[in-house]
């Protein structure tokens, strides 16, 4: 639970971190989706269960929901969905190393734009959006990916750092050294 | 066969997944209603927000505050560099400012000195307690420079050419103990020997018929058929009465020696006067350059 709070504490604060950067330094440049690259960390470690990483995912999409200025649910609803995604491909893949770290957070971000453009599209009515701006949002998409590839290592480091603070701390949650149970779930079939 | 924990995972995934269906459908009823939760989470996310805003403005703005100072430096030492060439070739400008002054006078030394002159550059002055000594380099050599011979500057006489050595020669000041100057004072014609007695001095003795006051100027007679009649040697700085009407005159050489870079050697004196120039008349020109008439 600690581990949890504090890796969702996590994305809140680089959510706030890198919007604050933005505006600090002038950034018109696309700005890394780190929520997504935590999302990415869920997906690929076995010890959380589904349910759990889940529901992580949703409160993170839910911050940048917030953050963003989105409409309440569309990031949550997108992030949810390509945890799932990524869970299941996670049963498949390795992912390892800073490269193909990187490149995971860049398909999982384009997927979660994507998402997030056809969630957008399909509620535009409703949410009195304009096709045309979406359109426009839709090529940012790439460099949004790439900003988010670049970004990923540092990300992962600092969620490998939280990870060893809380196992010297060894509180509640924190990492078991003995091996999680299977997830027969997500087992390879 | 799915096992009850497997069915469990399903409908929590299921019933979790229906959290931002929900979330999205109260955004679409009323895109700008924020529930009070979502109200709790933004009061709290504001202030984190502008916090780490403002953390990394002062960071940024630290920053580039280094930054700008590193800027500066460069900035900085470049117009160090340039102000360092700028220097060096203003010294390069005055030297040749110099030059051009040297050259000037000796071009003025030329119009004001009848005889035929060769100019030397003074490459040191000697100064020992007995004897004034000037070196000079030739750039002609010792083929037309012979001890002697009277040197001059452009603000008054220099002494005489003592030894020779190739293109090097040495001068013997006029306040050297050894030297001699034929001079008179300007004011009253009085004529003497003007002797060095060293320490920047010199000293001659005249008649006081008309007597010299302090501030006279000294001049060469020509009568030594060295030095060129009436070039300054110095200004009075004393007097002192002889007897048998007769003065010492100190005397403050016009030249200073320690600050001299040129002098010109005399090397012949100049032809007596054409009396006759006036009456001589000129030769026609060619026929093929006159003019037609």
């Amino acid at each position: 639970m600690l581990r949890a709070s504090l890796l969702i504490a996590l994305g809140w604060v680089l959510a706030a971190g890198i919007a604050g950067l933005g505006h600090a330094f002038g950034l018109t440049l696309a700005l890394p989706a780190t929520s997504v690259i935590l999302v990415c960390h869920l997906a690929f470690e076995r010890e959380r269960g589904v349910p759990a990483a889940l529901a992580m995912a949703i409160i993170l999409g839910y911050l940048e929901d917030l953050h963003q200025g989105m409409p309440t649910g569309v990031l949550a609803l997108a992030y949810a969905l390509v945890f799932l995604a990524l869970r299941w491909l996670g049963a498949r893949l390795a992912v390892a190393g800073q490269l193909v770290r990187g490149l995971t957070a860049l398909i999982a971000c384009a997927a979660a734009d994507l998402l997030t453009w056809a969630i957008l599209a399909a509620l535009s009515g409703p949410l009195e959006i304009s096709r045309d701006a979406l359109a426009g949002g839709l090529r940012m998409i790439h460099w949004h990916a790439l900003a988010t590839m670049l970004a990923a290592p540092a990300v992962w480091g600092m969620i490998a750092r939280l990870d060893a603070l809380i196992t010297r701390m060894g509180g509640v949650g924190a990492r078991s050294a003995t091996p999680p149970k299977p997830q027969l779930t997500w087992k390879r079939p | 066969m799915a096992t009850p924990r497997t069915l469990r995972d399903l409908g929590l995934v299921i019933l979790l997944l229906g959290i931002p269906v929900l979330l999205l459908r109260s955004a679409a009823q009323d895109p700008h209603h924020l529930s009070p939760f979502d109200r709790a989470v933004r009061r709290i996310g504001g202030p984190l927000e502008a916090g780490l805003g403002y953390a990394a403005t002062t960071v940024g703005s630290f920053f580039e505050r280094w930054l700008l100072q590193a800027r500066l430096q460069e900035v900085n030492q470049e117009l160090a560099g340039e102000n360092r060439q700028l220097r060096l070739r203003l010294r390069e400008l005055l030297r040749v400012e110099e030059e051009n002054r040297e050259l000037r006078r000796s071009l003025q030394m030329r119009d004001k000195v009848a005889e035929d002159m060769l100019a030397a550059e003074v490459t040191a002055f000697e100064q020992s307690p007995f004897f004034r000594v000037l070196k000079l380099e030739l750039d002609r050599g010792d083929r037309y420079v012979r001890p002697g011979m009277a040197v001059l500057a452009d603000t008054g006489v220099v002494g005489r050419i003592d030894r020779v050595a190739d293109d090097r020669s040495d001068v013997m000041l006029i306040t050297d103990p050894r030297s001699k100057v034929a001079v008179e004072v300007a004011r009253t014609r009085a004529a003497g020997i003007l002797e060095g007695v060293g320490e920047d001095a010199c000293a001659v003795v005249v008649a006081s018929e008309t007597p010299a006051q302090v501030g006279d100027l000294i001049q060469t007679t020509g009568a030594d058929d060295l030095f060129p009649k009436g070039h300054p040697v110095g200004q009075v700085v004393k007097v002192e009465e002889l007897v048998g009407d007769q003065q010492r005159l100190s005397v403050l050489p016009a030249v200073r020696f320690d600050r001299l870079n040129m002098a010109w050697v005399i090397l012949a004196s100049a032809p007596a006067p054409d009396t006759m120039a006036d009456q001589r008349q000129r030769p026609g020109a060619a026929r093929g350059l006159q003019p037609l008439r």
